[in-house]
């Protein structure tokens, strides 16, 4: 059975994570990690529910998320769209109440639907260690889970966000309205300039065997008016992007059409 | 590892126990408690059957460390009546054959409870997004829905509270 260590600090905390490495996980609202933890488990539970890091701050047009801020909390606090919705297709409302921002980016395929929306918004994430604070942006948080697995930066302490630069859209494809896991989910935040597209950013999770962004899709539609051969371009990029999974919320056949399909309809939502 | 004792506060009464590590407040509300109006559904999060408040706030005891839950009001279907007697919110349940089996009626009736108090007057559409995290499997959500209607507009009706 794991042990459950409660620490009072965040400095305690890091350093139980940098002393136990692999045997640790962190816990936040629990609602993944409790039901995949088993009495045959060994290592170390680290509860982050003693750490204030439940807080919102607006600042400089921003907003800086503490990682165990709870879904529903984010939803009252930024008055972002495109995040409001992930946070309404996560889970039914006791799973809003109880999972938290800083867990959902950790969640495996096909949960974890929130990242979609903060790589579209840029985010960056705020990591205390042993030695100190780092900062990452979540496109490179992404790009170093190897096997499936996070890398081990440290404990996740905050999530910062800027207003968005430009337009952004959120849509989840699943089997059900609410409280089902993602067939494919897609963001993006697109700039325009005199109705041309100067800068994208669209990300994908549920088809992959983590969050991306989908560079080839954001290429198809930079200098473009978001025309119909734009969009298809970036939807036939992002199918051929992703790496979908079979299991029984979808077939991998099903998620990378749906990939396209909802690709285009997200850029459509901009246009 | 050792068993531990943890302080509890549930449908208002300070409640001592002794715990094994990582025991959900599910075990403890159900096992230790008796409050078997919690119920054990899929244990994952996704049925809704064991849902109860937590400092006013919906929350799934499956997946609530009990330990974790130390300090705060914890609220069971038990704990809607200090006499025990049917609330509004139950009665609309009966009057529209809001239940069937009756597994998911605690779930349902609490995770009603939580919208209408943060919200008493929902939209369809706002009851069905409130009650999305519980499963029925057998009475249909029609007369769930309608059931929480109807208690909705009689609360807006007397300006009560929903229990």
């Amino acid at each position: 059975m794991p042990e459950l260590l409660r620490p009072g600090s965040i400095d305690e905390a890091a350093g139980l994570i940098a002393r136990h490495g692999a045997a640790a996980a962190v816990i936040a609202g629990g609602t993944s990690l409790v039901r995949e933890t088993y009495p045959s488990d060994g290592g170390y539970l680290i509860g982050v529910d003693r750490l204030g890091l439940d807080k919102v701050v607006s600042r400089d047009g921003g907003w800086s998320i503490g990682a165990a801020v709870s879904l529903s909390v984010l939803r009252e606090a930024v008055p972002i769209a495109a995040l409001q919705a992930a946070t309404r297709e996560i889970g039914g409302p006791a799973v809003q109440n109880m999972a938290t921002v800083g867990g959902n980016l950790f969640a495996r395929a096909p949960f974890g639907d929130l990242a979609p929306a903060l790589l579209a918004l840029g985010a960056r994430l705020v990591f205390a260690t042993a030695d100190g604070e780092a900062t990452q942006s979540i496109d490179d948080f992404y790009a170093g889970w190897s096997d499936g697995a996070p890398p081990g930066a440290g404990l996740l302490t905050r999530i910062e966000i800027d207003a968005p630069a430009g337009s952004a859209a959120y849509m989840k494809c699943a089997r059900r309205r609410y409280s089902t896991p993602s067939v494919v989910t897609v963001a993006a935040c697109v700039a325009t300039d005199g109705g041309t597209v100067s800068a994208a950013r669209i990300a994908l999770s549920g088809a992959s065997a983590h969050p991306f962004r989908c560079n080839g899709a954001e290429q198809a539609v930079i200098g473009s008016r978001l025309d119909e051969a734009a969009v298809t371009a970036a939807a036939e990029a992002a199918e051929g992007a992703v790496a979908p999974q079979t299991d029984a919320v979808a077939s991998e056949w099903y998620r990378r059409r749906m990939t396209g399909v909802f690709v285009r309809r997200v850029l459509a939502a901009l246009a | 590892m050792n068993d531990k004792l943890i302080r509890l506060t549930v449908n208002g009464r300070d409640e001592a126990v002794v715990i094994q590590p990582l025991a959900t407040l599910q075990d403890v509300l159900r096992d230790d408690l008796e409050l078997t109006a919690v119920k054990s559904g899929c244990g994952q999060g996704g049925c809704g059957s064991c849902s109860v408040l937590v400092d006013g706030e919906l929350r799934l005891s499956c997946l609530t460390l009990a330990e974790r839950a130390e300090g705060a009001e914890i609220t069971t279907l038990e704990g809607l009546n200090a006499t025990n007697a049917i609330v509004p919110l139950q009665q609309a349940f009966v009057e529209n054959y809001a239940a069937q089996c009756g597994y998911c009626t605690a779930g349902m009736v609490m995770a009603a409870k939580a919208l209408l108090d943060r919200n008493p007057s929902p939209s369809r559409d706002e009851i069905v997004e409130g009650l999305s995290g519980n499963l029925c499997r057998c009475t249909g959500f029609a007369p769930i829905v309608r059931a929480v209607q109807q208690a909705a507009d009689a609360l807006s009706d007397s300006g009560e509270e929903a229990s």
